[in-house]
Parts: C-alpha cells; sequence; structure tokens
C-alpha cells in the first residue's frame, strides 16, 4: 500500500499577526514554525494505517522554502517514511487550486492508495486542497473525517456534519481525506526514530516542475478584523446581577424568545 | 602482680577448644564470602559507573556516616538508638579483636599480654558498660519497631531473629562474664571494674563451682556459636547492612547536588535511552537496594506518599533490589508502575534523609527518559501539549516566542541584543516571562537592582525555557536542544555574570548546563545576589515589621544548600519569620517539581493546599517563598485552602522592594 501525506506549515497561532507590506498576506518576522494541526491528525492516521497492515509506504509532501523541512522531519520522525518537499519560496501566494494542482500532478502517476490532507490550514483556512486534489486525480474524497478503520481494501470513517451529527459511511480505495480534530491523539515522536528521521530520504522538487494549473483565485487584502466594542462586565449581588442578565438577553439576543 | 584475667578460663586453650572454635569461625566466614559473592554478581548486572574516585573524600565521607554515625543520628529517636547500639558493638567488636590479638597470637608466639594492668581495668569497666548501653539501645530500638512503628512494617519474622540473636549474644555475654567472676573475681578490688558482671556473679553466687563452671562453659560455647550464627547470616538478612550500607556511603556520589547525567545524543549506535530494565540500570542503582535498611525516613518525608499518591520512595527501591533478584528480565516501569514514576516531584527529600546513601531520584529519572524518548507516553496529554509547546516557542504555556521579554519593556530593561551595557543577565525564565503574577517577581527584581546600581540585561525573546521541567520530566532531547540554544545565546555575548528568579532554572543554567559546554560564568539565585548587594551597602532598604513565615523550595533548599541567605534578607528587612515545622533540608515540596508543574494532580490530596495549610497554622500574613513555581502553587493553593483573606503568598523580592528607600 502507497500512502500520501500532505502537510503544511503554519505559524503557531499564538504569534503576533502583522500584516505584510504588500496588504496580501502576514510577515513572516517573529513567528515560530510548526505543522498545521489538522494534518498532523493526517500523519498519524498514516502511520496508524501502516502498524495495522505493516506492508506499507508512507509520502510526506510539503510546499513551501527550505524552512518546512524542519517540519517534514517532525512527520519522518512520527513514522512516515520520505519525503517529498516542493521547493516554492512564494507557495503562501499560490492559492488553493494551485496547491491541489500542484499536490495532484506528483501524486498521478504514483499510485497511492491513500492520500490523507488536513481538514484545513490553520493560517489561509480554504478547507479546499484535500477535496480539490481528489476532484483532480477523479478519486472519490472525504471530507473532514473524525473516524477511521481499514479493513482489506475498504476504508470505514465518519465525518464530522454540522450540529454534531456524524456520517459514516464506506470508501474503496484509492481515496483522499481531509483530517479533522478528534481523529487520533498524534503520537510524540520517540528518540530513536527522530534519529533514524535523520536518515530518511528527502527529496527536493522545484514546484515549476510541477505546477500546470493557473490560479483562479486572487487575494485583494488581508486585514485584522475591526475592533469593535468591548465585552460589559457586570458587577453587584448575584440576584441582581441575574436579572440584569436576564433583561440584556432579552434585548440583544433570540436565546430567550 | 598486676590485675588481669585468664583468657580462655574454664574452656581451655588446648586443640579441643581452639580447633571447633576456629573451625566455626572459618565456617561462618566462608558462608559470609561465598554468599556476598553470590550477591556481587547482582550488581554485576547494573551497567559501569565510577565511583571509586577521590578515594580520601570517600573514606571521609564513609568514617563520617558509619563511625560517627552522622546521618544515622538526624532522625532524632531511633536513629540515637541506633547510634548507641552501634557505638556499643564498635567497642564490643574491638574488645574482642584485642583478646583474640592477645590470646592467639601476642601472647602465644612472643608471651607478649597487654591487657593488664590500668589498661585492662579501663577495658574491663568499658566493655562492661558498652554491654549494658548495648541491650538498653537494643531494647529501645525493639520497643521502637514493634510499639511505635509496628504498621506497614514486613518481614516481622527476619526481625525478630536479628533482635532475638543481638539480644542473646549480648545477655549470654554478660552470663559468661558473670559466672566466670562468680568463681575467680568476686570481692576482689578488681570486680568493681566489672559493675554488671559482678551484679550477675553476686546473683548466682549460691551455686557452687562446679555448677558455675558448667553455666560458664557451655554459656561460652553457646555465645560463640550465636556469633558464628550471627556472621554467617550476614548475608541472608538486614545485617548485611553492615556491609553494604557502610559500602554505600563510600561509593555515594560526590558530584554536584542533584545533577543528573546527560544522555550523549550524538551517538548514532545508541538504539536505547533511559532505563526499562534492570540491565539499564547502573550497579550502583542495584547496590542501593540492598543498602537500604527499609527504615522508613524516606517514606516519611515524600511529599507524594504523604498526599496519598502511590509512589513510596522506600518501596521503589526494594521493588527494584526484588526485580534485580528475582526477575532481571522484567519491564521494571511495568513493576514499578507508570503512575508511581510519574508521582515523584524530585523534590530530594527521600535523598537527603537517606543514611544509606541510596540515590533515589536519578533511578526515577532514568525510568521516565525511557518512558518519554522511547515510548513518547507522558503522565497526560497536559504534559504532551506542554512539551510540544516549548518545542515551537520556547516556553510550556504555548504564547507566542517573541512576546517574552514584553514585561520588561516599561521597565526600560534592554535585551542583551541590542548591544547595551550591563552588568548582569536576568535569565527571566518562563513564569517570570508571562505569568501575571511573577511577572511582578521579575518587576521587583529589576527595580531592586535598578536601586543598587546594577544595570541589567535580558536576552528577552531569544531567551528560551531553561528546559529544567522537560528535564525532570524525562524528556533529555527536549531539554538538550533548548539549552543548547540558550547556552549558544549566553555564550554569544561574553556574558559574565548571570541572576535567576527560579531556583529551577538557577540549578540547570548553574549544573546541568555544565555537560552542554555552560561553564565559567558566575550564576546565583536572586536571594543570594540580593543578599550580598544588602551586605554590601549597595542596596540600602528600611526595615518594617511583617509577620510571615518561609518556605524553603527544594531547588534552593535540599538541591543547593542555600537556606541561610533568604533568612538573612528576612531579617534585614524587618520581618518576624517564624518557621513551619517542615523547614530547611525537612522543607515540604509545593508539588510543581520534576515537571509536574506541566502536569495536572490527579491523584490523593493536593499537595500544595497540604503546605499553605501548614503555612496557614501559624498565622501569619505572608508567606514567603523564592520560586515562581511555589508561588503559583501557593496563589492556588490558598485558594484551595479557603485562606485567601488570611494568608498572601509573595516572593522575597516583593518583600524587599517594599522597603526599598
Amino acid at each position: 500500500m502507497k500512502i500520501l501525506v500532505c502537510i503544511k506549515q503554519v505559524p503557531d497561532m499564538e504569534s503576533k499577526f502583522k500584516v505584510a507590506d504588500s496588504g496580501k498576506w502576514y510577515t513572516t518576522a517573529d513567528l515560530a514554525w510548526r505543522m498545521n494541526e489538522y494534518d498532523e491528525y493526517g500523519v498519524e492516521q498514516a502511520v496508524q494505517v501502516k502498524e495495522q497492515i505493516k506492508d506499507a509506504d508512507i509520502t510526506v509532501l510539503s510546499i513551501g522554502s527550505g524552512q518546512v523541512k524542519e517540519t517534514m522531519k517532525k512527520a519522518l520522525a512520527m513514522g512516515c517514511d520520505r519525503g517529498i518537499h516542493i521547493q516554492d519560496e512564494t507557495a503562501f501566494d499560490k492559492e488553493p487550486y494551485q496547491i491541489a494542482g500542484i499536490i495532484a500532478e506528483y501524486a498521478k502517476d504514483k499510485n497511492f492508495d491513500l492520500i490523507f490532507t488536513g481538514m484545513q490550514s490553520q493560517d489561509r483556512g480554504s478547507a479546499q486542497v484535500g477535496i480539490l486534489v481528489g476532484e483532480i486525480l477523479d478519486i472519490p474524497s472525504v471530507s473532514t473525517i473524525v473516524e477511521f478503520a481499514y479493513n482489506e481494501g475498504d476504508v470505514d470513517v465518519s465525518r464530522e456534519l454540522e450540529g454534531g451529527i456524524k456520517a459514516k459511511m464506506t470508501v474503496k480505495l484509492p481515496a483522499v481525506f481531509t483530517c479533522q480534530l478528534g481523529l487520533n491523539t498524534p503520537r510524540y515522536p520517540t528518540l530513536p526514530n527522530i534519529m533514524k528521521a535523520k536518515k530518511k530520504e528527502l527529496l527536493t522538487v522545484a514546484v515549476a516542475d510541477l505546477l500546470h494549473v493557473n490560479a483562479r483565485l486572487v487575494t485583494e487584502k488581508m486585514f485584522l478584523p475591526e475592533k469593535k466594542a468591548g465585552g460589559v462586565i457586570l458587577e453587584g449581588e448575584i440576584a441582581e446581577l441575574a436579572d440584569r442578565l436576564i433583561a440584556i438577553l432579552k434585548e440583544k439576543s433570540t436565546v430567550l424568545a | 602482680m598486676e590485675v588481669s584475667r585468664e583468657i580462655y578460663w574454664n574452656v581451655g586453650h588446648g586443640l579441643w577448644t581452639l580447633f571447633p572454635m576456629y573451625l566455626l569461625t572459618i565456617v561462618s566466614i566462608f558462608v559470609l564470602v561465598s554468599a556476598s559473592r553470590k550477591r556481587i554478581r547482582l550488581y554485576q548486572q547494573g551497567l559501569p559507573l565510577h565511583r571509586s574516585d577521590q578515594i580520601g573524600r570517600r573514606v571521609w565521607e564513609t568514617f563520617k556516616n558509619v563511625v560517627l554515625q552522622k546521618k544515622v543520628v538526624q532522625a532524632t529517636a531511633p536513629g540515637i538508638f541506633h547510634g548507641l547500639f552501634f557505638w556499643c558493638f564498635l567497642f564490643l567488636l574491638v574488645g574482642t579483636a584485642l583478646i583474640v590479638a592477645q590470646a592467639d597470637f601476642t601472647d602465644l608466639f612472643f608471651g607478649i599480654k597487654f591487657l593488664k594492668g590500668t589498661f585492662y581495668k579501663m577495658f574491663s569497666i568499658i566493655l562492661d558498660v558498652t554491654g549494658l548501653v548495648a541491650i538498653i539501645a537494643l531494647g529501645l530500638l525493639f520497643l521502637w519497631r514493634y510499639l511505635f512503628r509496628w504498621q506497614g512494617r514486613e518481614d516481622h519474622g527476619q526481625y525478630l531473629v536479628m533482635h532475638g540473636l543481638m539480644m542473646a549474644i549480648l545477655l549470654t555475654g554478660f552470663v559468661i562474664e558473670g559466672s566466670r567472676m562468680a568463681v575467680t573475681e568476686i570481692g576482689t578490688p578488681l570486680a568493681q571494674w566489672s559493675p554488671v558482671g559482678n551484679l550477675i556473679a553476686q546473683s548466682i553466687a549460691w551455686l557452687d563451682e562446679d555448677g558455675l563452671r558448667l553455666v560458664h562453659k557451655s554459656t561460652w560455647w553457646l555465645h560463640f556459636a550465636l556469633v558464628a550464627g550471627f556472621i554467617a547470616l550476614i548475608p541472608y538478612t538486614k545485617f548485611r547492612h553492615i556491609l553494604t550500607t557502610s559500602s554505600n556511603s563510600f561509593f555515594s556520589d560526590l558530584g554536584l547536588k542533584g545533577k543528573l547525567t546527560s544522555l550523549d545524543l550524538e551517538d548514532e549506535d545508541k538504539e536505547t535511552f533511559g532505563a526499562n530494565a534492570v540491565k539499564d540500570m547502573t550497579w550502583k542503582d542495584i547496590f542501593d537496594t540492598d543498602a537500604c535498611t527499609s527504615c522508613e525516613r524516606c517514606q516519611d518525608r515524600c511529599p507524594a506518599y504523604a498526599t496519598g499518591k502511590p509512589l513510596s520512595p522506600m518501596k521503589l527501591i526494594s521493588q527494584l533490589g526484588e526485580a534485580a533478584r528475582n526477575n532481571p528480565e522484567a519491564n521494571l516501569i511495568d513493576v514499578l508502575s507508570h503512575d508511581v514514576l510519574w508521582s515523584c516531584t524530585t523534590c530530594r527529600a527521600c535523598q537527603e534523609i537517606c543514611p544509606a546513601s541510596i540515590e533515589h531520584v536519578s533511578k526515577i529519572v532514568e525510568l521516565r527518559r525511557s518512558m518519554v524518548l522511547m515510548e513518547g507516553e507522558f503522565p497526560g496529554e497536559e504534559v504532551m501539549a506542554a512539551m510540544e509547546q516549548a518545542e515551537v516557542n520556547g516556553n510550556p504555556f504555548g504564547i507566542g516566542y517573541a512576546g517574552r521579554g514584553d514585561w520588561a519593556s516599561e521597565l526600560g530593561v534592554p535585551t542583551l541584543a541590542e548591544g547595551s551595557d550591563f552588568d548582569v543577565l536576568y535569565f527571566v525564565g518562563c513564569y517570570s516571562s508571562f505569568d501575571k503574577r511573577n511577572i511582578r517577581v521579575a518587576k521587583s527584581f529589576v527595580e531592586l537592582c535598578k536601586a543598587a546600581g546594577v544595570k541589567v540585561g535580558i536576552l528577552g525573546k531569544e531567551e528560551k525555557c531553561c528546559g529544567e521541567p522537560m528535564r525532570k520530566m524525562g524528556n533529555e532531547y527536549l531539554y538538550q536542544s533548548l539549552a543548547a540554544e540558550n547556552i549558544e545565546k549566553i555564550m554569544s555575548y561574553g556574558v559574565q555574570h548571570i541572576v535567576t528568579t527560579c531556583p529551577h532554572c538557577f540549578n540547570t543554567l548553574n549544573k546541568d548546563y555544565q555537560d552542554l559546554g555552560l561553564t565559567g560564568i558566575e550564576i546565583e539565585h536572586h536571594t543570594v545576589f540580593l543578599e550580598k548587594l544588602l551586605a554590601s551597602g549597595k542596596l540600602l532598604i528600611e526595615a518594617a515589621p511583617l509577620s510571615c513565615t518561609y518556605h524553603d523550595s527544594c531547588y534552593l533548599g535540599r538541591h543547593n544548600d542555600i537556606y541561610d541567605a533568604p533568612r538573612a534578607i528576612l531579617e534585614k528587612a524587618g520581618v518576624t519569620l517564624v518557621e513551619m515545622d517542615k523547614n530547611r533540608a525537612e522543607g515540604f515540596c509545593c508539588s510543581a517539581g520534576g515537571g509536574r508543574i506541566l502536569a495536572e494532580e490527579k491523584l490523593g490530596e493536593r499537595m500544595n493546599i497540604k503546605r499553605v495549610e501548614m503555612a496557614a497554622a501559624l498565622g501569619r500574613e505572608v508567606l514567603v517563598s523564592n520560586c515562581p513555581f511555589c508561588l503559583t502553587m501557593f496563589e492556588d493553593g490558598v485558594k484551595g485552602a479557603e485562606v485567601e483573606d488570611k494568608l498572601r503568598p509573595k516572593d522575597i523580592a516583593e518583600v524587599l522592594v517594599e522597603r526599598l528607600c
């Protein structure tokens, strides 16, 4: 079995973000970088499948500058077998269709049985890449999976729907899965695996070799949300507080209607 | 003629005496040696560890702890009894050796007798009195064990035999003396030099001489057989501590207090890290288990044990020994249990009090290393999250690293990267950088430095967590990566002097970082630094009264023996300090050491509440501490103990800053 896991290196969400001079993305000064949270679930799921069926080979793919290799090493330490780094200094500028195009171009002749991506990235948050990869490769895709079980060629998954409802389905492979919080708990890499990861194959490919689609979306502007009025802090006796709270809820919301 | 006595009186000195006597001696010593050799093979299962350097210091340590019983008598009640018994035992042993030396050597071969005259009188009275004191001490030890400390003890049979045998040896000794004196000495002036023997002689003087001689001879042989039995029993009973505990004192850790061994993470051939089986421990770790006398002092002081957690340091050592003897292939982590190993706060109370020089903490960390580095296992998801946060942002809170120096901006503290002149580097640590409550401590410290004319610089966003909690949790890899980054920065700025407000940072930078290349820099905790500024007159304060109690953090106290500097500061500050029962080396951990600051306390009672209750019981206004972890736990603890309005936790720097002139 061949498995592809697509991961993205994103800034830690606790960082202080500033809009870049271009007005279209954030500056990278003072940011700490890590693996996109949802992609970690993808890596973990791939490794769990390999642990289950033994005979599997996991490729981890990431697009970006040389810096993303640091994050790829974590995926290799978690248990991926090899890495494909698609060198692209302006990956942040590419819209989801282009990113999906690059991944699909790489994957099209590799016969991957399973492709995992995150449900969305923590920085751009388009939630499109995984599904677009499935479309371009013309294979099924299932988004926001929270349960995954591999049985002899089929996969039983649950996907999260609105309002806490889950949908169960069985999928024939090959297929793409985008991973949601709750799917699993990503492992902490062990030291021997960190050591081994240093010796694993990590190939770099120029993005120009794989980018054959044109952008369909253009980013117009990036800005911080406008500051709105702050919250209201109520102080006083509990009974009185409750009355005031009810009054506010009646006046400004529909929860008591 | 000079006074003396006939050695071998009544038993004779012919072949019929000497042959069985020496045969019995040789057999008992043979049993002792062969069983000990077998036992040594147990220790050889462990990894090598060099513990025979600095012979002079080791001999001195051994002398202090064995001959002077220094650590033994620290726990007063049973310690003094043991000390008395030991010293008497030692005198009796020396006395017996003198008899053997004269009768079977100097007199036999050279006709020299030295047990005579005044020397004999002294010899006689000393042995007579020490025999009595030994009986009393043994009786007290017996009462202590069987009246006061019966609960939870195991192996009653073995201890009864041991107590009984010792008592029988002492009593038969007096019967021998008494029956001999009843025939040869009673009524002579010499008899008063053996008062106890004399008393016994008088009480059995009604027997005729034949009877006395029969009693004497049979008791002599019984006494001899008992002693031979004692020697042979040493390797099979807790009597072995006579050899192992003394040797362990010789083999004790002479390195920096509490410094852990650094793992070589560059070694690419290494496939296992930490310990999960007996073979991964050092020989000293296994030897420790035999040196343990089960005195329970560690357990009595273990804060985890005291708050109902599954850890007992004593039990851990005995289970380790049990595994080394009977089940060396077993997975030690499963044998000891994961919860036991995660419960330790590395407070060192066990190790500090242990009279047998056992090293508990390093074993626990070594086993944790295996869990973390080999299995990726942590005591809870919150701990794993904190580790990941520290990897990304250099602090366990996961707050953006770039804001690490923000607290200092309004105070105008420069970062070293700005290139301004500085006297000391203030290594702030994660809590004082990011935690609101502890930022107040950092600000107080900076204000004090300013008042004293000391120019302080910080690393700001270039500083990372010192890695201490991670290291104690077993995550040596993360610790070393964080440490390497800090060391590189510190060295690149040519820093000469570092001050920390956190004893964990202090201990780590001062000791642990040495292995990774941070050397030749003066590193101080702020209590010591501020005390010097006060003493030199650079820092001027106005004393003002405050009623408080002071908590010795484990890492300033037991790990670094800094007890006086903070107390001196408080005295100069005009503070009336009332000590808690558990103070100085007996201080009770706040719960946050050993990386437990990253973990939720899910088992047993809350340790911090327990400590706050000890402080609150004194009815003081303020609980002074010297550590951000302690302060954090106490701020939480005063709420848990519902004494928020009565007891305020404060750092010692905050007490001082309120008194600036």
